[in-house]
């Protein structure tokens, strides 16, 4: 139960305080399932223990189910589904089958008929101490692959961007199910209650396919859902743009009327909470736009994220969005996604290569790779990646061939490579493999439950226990599925 | 049992055991070992894989995968010996912790070898047999129980929330005031305010029947449906876009949104609602079947080329259908069953796919409407489309010249005009020379003379010959170019890929300005265009000369989003001004054929051939079983069709048993979304899941009770709304009082009225309802929310809005997935997932939106200029009106003082400013 910062509570908070300790001093046989109840957390069965959510500080701090080595997440979401062959995942065979028919494989993919095998279309080489070969694409991202564990061996079950972006954050094909920073904020809260618990920055050069499903509250209280901002839109309606006198009037009044009705309606709840959100909300339109204000972080900040470049205003608009994640972590927002790619465009906005692969791609990775890159280490010489897990993630991968007629790579959903940093994260593991031509995951293959359920084992959670009950069943981000990937833990 | 046992220890015992004298005693040597290693993942509270090792029976039949895992007396043939010993490669058991001993292994072995004794009545747990959960019972027959305080009950249901109350040592709260009530009542029936007058008049009511009156008034309203059809979409999971990823535009699916406001205003009977929601199209309701295809669905072209992703698609959008039809009226989550025999509920994958089957012949299509407005609407649309291109005729005549210099636009495949200065002539020769694709087609030629008369026409005498042609029957045929026919169907096909010619002679010589040519007129095909030609007149014997060719036209791009069909670039100023005026009247045209092309169709399933069901295997389309006939819930009923049933009849047979009044789940879950839509939650609290993983009933005897009062007023929602709002459980105060909150703080038992939020869309309406904007026009196409009403993101949102965006919400045009920029927050469902009760959430981002959005701000102004208009200047008087208004009370004295500071240092709109934000306003009293 959070009570730790109850003197920042107004007189209203306290009340409704005062009523939840009465309630649980009460011997109610109801008591204990009403508790759970002020936020709506409802049709809960007592045999499944559930966040205690205080209504009135819904972005409070929760207890994990065991202890967490991660306290914060930075996900980079790849949209459009970036292709293992060029980047991660090294297969020199594919080199020596360039331009030959795949033996046994399909005739129709996704998009169309398959043409021939097609080598990666950047050159590899190794890095590091554990010398992880790594394309020329990214060679920033390259430099930091002794802190990195790659899992090569993933699967998803939709070779079609919008179910996959669905099952990538929501563990579900199909749309309106909770996100993975739904669930997190859900079950954790947040360190810092004048910020969203959840911020989800898109891409400059738009929203992902999948929009507002990557991360939103499906089932679960709309609190958890993600506000989206970024270097370019600050969090809307954060003033009203009248004059400041009949702001602070309206505002004054208002406080005025609340209180005088929660007298004559003592001990109701959701009343304090509402009042509460509006404190709430006035401390979030101070911290808002002063994290948003880049202005404070010195020349050789920006400049190592690429914020000052002035070749590509995207990669300078991405540089600025990945230094925002780390000011939000910094100040202990619990979740924050950081998009690279936008909509279906055929290729041209995000990492969907279908027609002219390397073409976009120099383009893409060149927006991705040294504002990332700068991100991690960032985090990591201000000791945040101690506490902070950062995921690379993409909803699916290619296929080593190209298709007919095109110089691009169609969806491949059955071998591809995430990976992740950073707290709890062993450095320099390759995990699991796909076959020698990158075609199918043969080795310690992991569906991307897995990868989800091991984004919650880091964060303290049992994603077996971490469930929410919705329309008779007790959901679960992993289904009924999920192993945790215990090899690239600590 | 130990006679058999004994048979299988002799066929197939090794003579190992026989060594031991003592058979393997269950009791005491195997079930601590089950104990030790196996229960915590298939005991009691877990039954991974479908396997349950704490029971007998559940144990001998096994798991899901491997069942059975004991076979007694054959120890090599028993899966869990080997999944123990680590027999079977990543399938060791138990996965993690201690692995079993030697000794438990030999002593499990020993114990199947010898028969797996395992005596009766000695687990510690039973299989409950599932077809006996209460909510499959029929309606158990109730009447109101006595009770103490016999003079408080108003009606039947009084007595039994009464009596439950008493059992617990609880007692009722005092009525509400009248205007607490009044203003609960009004938003609970129509998700509006009373009116000052409306506050008023019953106020001044005080003859008996005063609380009837009102209710009758209400239920009577039009807003009535327009407020609990909300709540029904809610469930149906209601959208106007397709969902996924690049979330189309649904643009015919709010007939069926105006299906349901209609359907609760005239109280259609509830047995029938089901019925034509299902089967609507059998009687005439076509519209009532958008019902089946509420969901989201990926279409055509969003699917993968490949045969397996087109099986996977087809079987998501029928288990949409699926799950919605038994969730919503059964409040059965038989989806569960798709891959597997529930967990919990008697629901066997057979059954999942038996009620599958009922719908295998629906798709997610728009489907022609038979009505006689429908038939109108079509020839209006036919109608339309001639005077669409006869302007384009007209058009035709400001197309820029040739050759002038000026660049003219690229070739269209529904007709381009190519003018040039006038000239002498007996022939014209149109030459392709590249097409967009294969062999180049054109449906008419079209020459004028500066007469304005097509002199190409074969019956004004001229003759046509060609490169070469190919002859399809009543399609394609060389005389078809000059017949005054268009369309793919009346067209010339050159017999060479991207090239050919046509040529016309004239039957004498014309002054000619101007050929008019197009690949199809009726824009159905856009292929065979000749995307680069010439045109040459004949000058002589074996002479040409050219006057138009494709070289100064832009050039030609493929799906091009929307080609323009007309520039006036390069015209003198008169003719921009006439073609303007054309093309102005052309978009008007335009406008009415989109309209009367969607009034011909309602997106609410396209009926053919059911595909064959089969059972699979784990859900997974690649691997079927046995195929399936339609059929019901075996747990609940006989009802099967033969695999080859018709269409319709399937559908009919299905809405037939769920709508029988002998279908113990359909009248108990509406009513108890009926309850819940009043009370804030039901007599159970998960209204689409009557299973055993739901909640029971708070009040199982009200439950059926009510159930059975509703079948015997004919389904009547009305009448159970009305019931249930003036009963005295309903009038109770919503006050907090200590004893309750004790002993129930979520009012479950009702010893109080449950206070509540507002939703979404009543926060919205209230607001322009009291600011005076309400626009209550009906029905038709939603009103935009957003810049655009489908695709793939980058929804900007309204944020001023004016005109038809000042109707109720409801009419909006909802796009899955995007949240209404100020009231999205407000917990309103994106059509995801059905919505059998909205979370009540309280976040910043609510205060933020409620507290500054343009929305609020625009309508704080309109509500103080109101308020100004109808009390004057006096502001004492404006802040009484605005009170009244809002809240439906007048002020306090301390109220009045405080406001009137405020309203005469900031304006009256500061005020409404902060009523509209108040939680007196946004809370049900």
């Amino acid at each position: 139960m959070p009570s730790s910062n109850s003197e920042l509570l107004s007189l209203p908070g306290h009340v409704l305080m005062d009523r939840r300790r009465f309630l649980s001093n009460s011997a109610s046989a109801l008591g204990s399932i009403a508790l759970t109840n002020l936020l709506g957390g409802d049709g809960l069965l007592a045999s499944h223990p559930v966040p205690a959510i205080n209504a009135a500080q819904p972005y409070a701090p929760r207890p994990s189910h065991f202890p967490a080595k991660a306290k914060n997440v930075v996900v980079i979401f790849c949209a459009g589904a970036v292709s293992q062959l060029e980047t991660w995942d090294y297969k020199p065979e594919l080199v020596k089958w360039d331009d030959k028919p795949l033996p046994g494989g399909p005739a129709v993919t996704f998009q169309g008929p398959a043409g021939n095998l097609a080598r990666p279309q950047y050159e590899f080489r190794q890095h590091g101490k554990t010398g992880k070969w790594v394309s020329d694409l990214i060679p920033n991202l390259a430099e930091l692959t002794d802190d990195i564990a790659f899992v090569q061996s993933l699967t998803s079950k939709s070779n079609t961007h919008g179910p996959a972006e669905n099952f990538l954050s929501t563990g579900f094909n199909l749309d309106g199910f909770p996100s993975l920073g739904a669930w997190t904020t859900y079950a954790l809260g947040s360190e810092n209650d004048n910020l969203p618990a959840y911020v989800s920055i898109p891409d400059p050069r738009g929203v992902p396919q999948n929009g507002a499903n990557n991360w939103g509250p499906g089932f679960l209280p709309a609190a958890f859902q993600g506000t989206t901002m970024s270097s370019l839109a600050p969090i809307r309606h954060l003033s009203a743009g009248v004059s400041k006198e009949a702001d602070v009037a309206a505002k004054a009044l208002l406080q005025r009327m609340n209180a005088r009705h929660l007298e004559q309606n003592p001990g109701n709840g959701k009343l304090a909470a509402r009042i509460a959100s509006y404190e709430l909300a006035a401390r979030m339109q101070l911290s808002v736009p002063e994290i948003s204000d880049l202005s404070t972080e010195p020349e050789h900040v920006l400049r190592a994220y690429g914020a000052t470049d002035t070749q590509s205003k995207d990669k300078a608009a991405f540089a600025r969005n990945c230094i925002l994640a780390r000011r939000l972590i910094e100040k202990g927002v619990r979740f924050v996604q950081l998009f690279n790619g936008a909509y279906a465009s055929g290729g041209k906005l995000n990492w969907d290569g279908h027609n002219a692969l390397k073409e976009q791609y120099d383009v893409h990775a060149n927006i991705l790779d040294q504002p990332a890159a700068a991100l991690i280490q960032d985090l990591k010489q201000r000791g945040l990646l101690e506490e902070t897990l950062v995921v690379w993630c993409t909803e699916f991968g290619r296929m080593p061939f190209f298709q007919k007629g095109a110089k691009g790579r169609d969806h491949n959903p059955d071998g591809f490579t995430c990976w992740m940093t950073g707290a709890g994260v062993k450095g320099g593991v390759s995990h699991g493999e796909t076959d020698e031509l990158g075609r199918k995951a043969v080795k310690d293959v992991h569906p991307l439950y897995d990868f989800n359920a091991t984004i919650l084992h880091l964060l303290g959670l049992d994603h077996e226990r971490l469930t929410f009950e919705h329309n008779g069943v007790q959901r679960r981000l992993t289904s009924v599925e999920g192993n945790v990937i215990r090899e690239i833990l600590l | 049992m130990t006679v058999r046992s004994s048979q299988l220890f002799l066929l197939g015992g090794t003579f190992a055991s026989l060594a031991h004298a003592a058979p393997v005693d269950f009791a005491s040597e195997i079930r601590p070992i089950f104990e030790q290693h196996c229960y915590s993942c298939h005991g009691p509270e877990k039954q991974k894989s479908g396997l349950r090792l704490d029971i007998k029976a559940a144990a001998m039949k096994g798991g899901e995968e491997h069942g059975p895992n004991i076979v007694p007396g054959k120890v090599e043939q028993s899966p869990l010996l080997n999944f123990v010993k680590g027999l079977e490669k990543d399938l060791l058991m138990p996965p993690k912790g201690k692995k079993l001993t030697e000794m438990e292994i030999t002593l499990l072995g020993r114990w199947i070898e010898e028969g797996a004794f395992w005596p009766e009545g000695i687990d510690h747990a039973k299989l409950e047999d599932r077809r006996e959960h209460w909510s499959l019972q029929p309606l158990a027959a109730a009447s109101p129980p006595v009770v103490r305080l016999s003079n408080w009950a108003r009606v039947g249901l009084d007595r039994f929330v009464l009596a439950r109350l008493e059992k617990e040592g609880l007692s009722p709260s005092p009525e509400a005031e009248r205007g607490a009530w009044l203003r609960r009542v009004s938003f609970d029936l129509t998700g509006l305010p009373p009116s000052p007058q409306e506050v008023e008049a019953f106020a001044q009511d005080q003859l008996p029947g005063a609380y009837e009156r009102v209710v009758d008034a209400l239920l009577a309203s039009p807003r009535h449906g327009e407020h609990w059809g909300q709540h029904w979409l809610d469930v149906v999971r209601y959208a106007d876009t397709h969902g996924f990823e690049v979330n189309t535009e649904r643009p015919n699916a709010w007939p069926y949104r105006d299906y349901v406001i209609r359907a609760l205003n005239s109280d259609l009977p509830y047995d029938q609602f089901v019925r034509e929601q299902i089967s609507g199209d059998a009687v005439g309701k076509d519209a009532a079947t958008g019902f089946l295809v509420t969901a989201s669905v990926l279409l055509p072209g969003q699917i993968g080329q490949d045969e397996a992703s087109k099986r996977l698609a087809r079987q998501d959008a029928l288990d949409e259908i699926v799950v919605n039809t038994s969730q919503t009226f059964l409040g059965l989550s038989v989806g569960c069953a798709r891959c597997h025999d529930h967990k919990f509920d008697a629901i066997s994958a057979r059954d999942y796919y038996a009620m599958q089957a009922f719908f295998a012949g629906v798709e997610y299509k728009d489907r022609d409407l038979k009505t006689p407005e429908a038939e109108l609407a079509k020839a209006e649309a036919v109608k339309l489309a001639a005077e669409i291109l006869e302007l384009d005729r007209k058009l035709a005549f400001y197309a820029p010249l040739a050759k002038s210099g000026v660049k003219r636009l690229p070739v269209n495949s529904k007709m381009n005009t190519d003018r040039f200065a006038p000239v002498h002539t007996r022939s014209v020769r149109f030459s392709i020379e590249a097409t967009n694709s294969l062999e180049p087609c054109l449906d008419e030629l079209e020459i004028f003379n500066t007469s304005g008369v097509n002199v190409a026409l074969a019956a004004a005498g001229a003759s046509v010959s060609a490169s070469g042609q190919v002859v399809v029957a009543d399609r394609h045929d060389l005389r078809h170019v000059n017949d005054g026919q268009y369309g793919n169907s009346r067209s010339w096909i050159s017999n060479e890929k991207g090239k050919g010619w046509v040529a016309v002679e004239f039957a004498e010589s014309q002054e000619i300005e101007r050929v008019v040519w197009g690949r199809d007129r009726e824009e159905k095909f856009k292929d065979r265009l000749a995307t680069s030609y010439k045109i040459e007149v004949a000058e002589g014997e074996g002479r040409w000369r050219l006057v138009a060719d494709s070289s100064d036209r832009e050039s030609f791009v493929e799906n091009k989003a929307k080609a323009a069909l007309f520039s006036t670039a390069g015209l003198p100023e008169n003719e921009v001004r006439s073609a303007s005026l054309l093309l102005a009247e052309k978009k008007a045209l335009e406008a009415k054929q989109v309209a009367a092309n969607n009034a011909q169709k309602v997106f609410a399933g396209l009926f053919r051939k059911p595909d064959k069901i089969h059972l699979l295997n784990r859900g997974d389309p690649e691997q079927p079983k046995e195929e399936i006939p339609p059929g019901v819930l075996s747990a609940l009923g006989a009802v099967q069709l033969s695999v080859d049933a018709p269409e319709q009849e399937r559908r009919v047979a299905l809405a037939n048993w769920i709508a029988d009044p002998k279908n113990p789940l359909t009248p108990r879950v509406i009513v108890n979304r009926i309850w819940q839509g009043h009370f804030g939650t039901g007599l159970v609290e998960t209204p689409s899941d009557f299973g055993r993983m739901g909640m029971r009933p708070s009040h199982p005897e009200l439950l059926d009770w009510l159930a059975q009062e509703f079948l015997r007023s004919g389904w009547s929602m009305k009448q159970l709304h009305k019931q249930i709002v003036l009963s005295a459980t309903y009038r109770q105060s919503s006050k907090d009082n200590a004893q309750g909150a004790a002993r129930d703080s979520d009012s479950r038992l009702l010893w109080r009225f449950p206070p509540r939020r507002m939703d979404a869309e009543n926060i919205r309406d209230a607001i322009l309802a009291v600011s005076g904007n309400l626009d209550l026009r009906m029905y038709g196409r939603g009103f935009n929310l957003f810049n655009q009403r489908g695709g793939l993101s980058g929804f900007v949102p309204v944020e001023t809005f004016s005109g038809e965006g000042l109707r109720r919400m409801i009419y909006a045009h909802k796009v899955r997935r995007e949240p209404e920029a100020v009231f999205g927050a407000f917990d309103c469902p994106d059509a995801g997932l059905s919505t059998s009760r909205r979370r009540e959430s309280t976040t910043p981002i609510q205060a933020l939106n409620l507290f500054n959005s343009r929305f609020t701000l625009e309508q704080s102004e309109a509500f103080a200029a109101r308020v100004k208009k109808e009390a004057g200047e006096d502001i004492a008087r404006q802040v009484g009106k605005a009170y009244l208004l809002a809240l439906g009370r007048g002020p306090s004295r301390e109220e009045l003082a405080e406001a009137c500071s405020v309203c005469g240092a900031e304006g009256a709109s500061v005020l409404c400013r902060a009523l509209l934000n108040s939680n007196e306003f946004l809370f049900l009293p």
